[in-house]
């Protein structure tokens, strides 16, 4: 398997930056991200304190990011990445379509506004999933309910819904693709996942749905699910002043590392762990 | 590590040594980074543990009668009862000493 200097999870400033930085330096990498790069620039209307921009809009920002790495030739990544494991002198990432294998990673996940719902850790590999591609063939002839955060949510609950009997899916934001026949959309809010053992229903707002399982869809998954041994405190991840977290090899940058949460702040983070990672693989390289 | 199906299954976790067993399939992504994990403490744990795999798709049913809602999960059996489990991809450390607080 081929292996990268670097891999870049999230596609806000901090991860962009990095690319940004490992691009100039000549590293080989693989940038994962979102298809809008980042939720929370998407949905500024208006920046003040980014240097040299004052008033821009966080659409205007996002198109000239996307500028930025088409001029250098970046590509965007938009599978989901699922794992990162560190395995003694490198690193494996699973996505929902692959493997991949760096000799560092760059953590740049941002942090996820959406709250725990009641039920969710209790139930967790009771019924309760984060990755549809995972897991739905666990639940073939059987009902499910989807709740989605992300933009892609409604197709994995495409993709569930190839193998269950029916599927319920819960949009938390605006979605544009087409649902599949049984596919039975649910505009309610969800408030709770019920069962004692295993799942058994899903309360929204207005009703109560039984089901067999539930897949929560967010945007990002929580740091310590992510990545197996990483030292998270209060749901941010430690870093030191080079951005390297507790494990040899992993950086982490942005608003994963904690606030305050600013543009300009996690941007200067993407390049400083950036290139503490090009000093990382140059002593690395020395020693052998 | 074993490759277990329905006809093995029971005999292996009933057997005198504790077993782990490995609740996995081809097209899981994580499941593929775990293996060796598991390999390589299979090889650690060498007649304190023994280590087997079931593939889900090729089993449903110890799948569900086992309750796996998500892959990977791991089993640790001793006299055929089930004394712990650990959902999803953990560290190698982690791992190890959730297995040996059990022996």
């Amino acid at each position: 398997m081929n292996r990268y200097d670097c891999i870049i999870v999230g596609s806000g400033p901090a991860g962009l930056e990095a690319a940004v930085n490992l691009s100039i330096r000549g590293k080989s990498f693989l940038l994962f991200g979102n298809e809008n790069l980042s939720i929370k620039l998407e949905t500024a209307p208006r920046i003040d304190n980014y240097l040299g921009f004052p008033g821009i809009s966080g659409r205007e920002l996002q198109r000239r990011y996307r500028e930025h790495l088409a001029s250098m030739n970046i590509p965007l990544r938009t599978e989901q990445v699922n794992l990162v494991y560190p395995m003694g002198d490198y690193f494996s990432v699973a996505t929902n379509k692959n493997t991949y294998e760096a000799s560092t990673v760059i953590l740049a996940t941002g942090t996820s506004p959406a709250k725990l719902l009641p039920g969710e850790e209790r139930l967790l590999g009771r019924g309760v999933g984060y990755c549809a591609t995972c897991d739905a063939p666990l639940y073939r002839g059987k009902t499910v309910a989807v709740v989605g955060w992300s933009n892609e949510a409604a197709l994995e609950a495409n993709f569930v819904a190839e193998l269950a009997k029916k599927v319920y899916y819960l949009p938390v934001r605006k979605f544009s693709q087409t649902l599949r026949d049984n596919i039975q959309l649910i505009t309610s809010p969800p408030v709770e996942i019920l069962g004692e053992h295993q799942v058994e229903a899903m309360r929204t707002k207005t009703e109560t749905i039984p089901v067999d399982g539930v897949f929560l869809l967010r945007d990002s998954i929580a740091p310590s699910a992510l990545v197996p041994g990483i030292q998270v405190e209060n749901g941010y991840i430690v870093v030191d002043a080079d951005m390297q977290t507790n494990l040899p090899g992993c950086f982490a940058a942005g608003d994963c590392t904690g606030k305050p949460h600013q543009l300009m702040r996690a941007a200067g983070q993407g390049q400083t762990a950036a290139l503490a990672v090009t000093r990382y693989l140059d002593r690395k390289a020395s020693e052998q | 590590m074993l490759e277990l199906n329905q006809e093995t299954f029971q005999d292996f976790i009933k057997g005198e040594t504790p077993a782990l067993v490995d609740f996995w399939a081809p097209w899981c992504m994580p499941c593929r980074i775990f293996a060796p994990v598991l390999e390589d403490l299979s090889d650690e744990l060498d007649g304190k543990v023994e280590f087997g795999k079931v593939n889900i798709d090729d089993n449903p049913d110890l799948a569900s009668q086992y309750g796996i809602t998500t892959i990977p999960t791991i089993i640790l059996f001793q006299q055929g009862k089930p004394v712990t489990q650990m959902i999803g991809v953990h560290s190698r450390e982690k791992v190890l000493s959730t297995i040996t607080s059990h022996l």
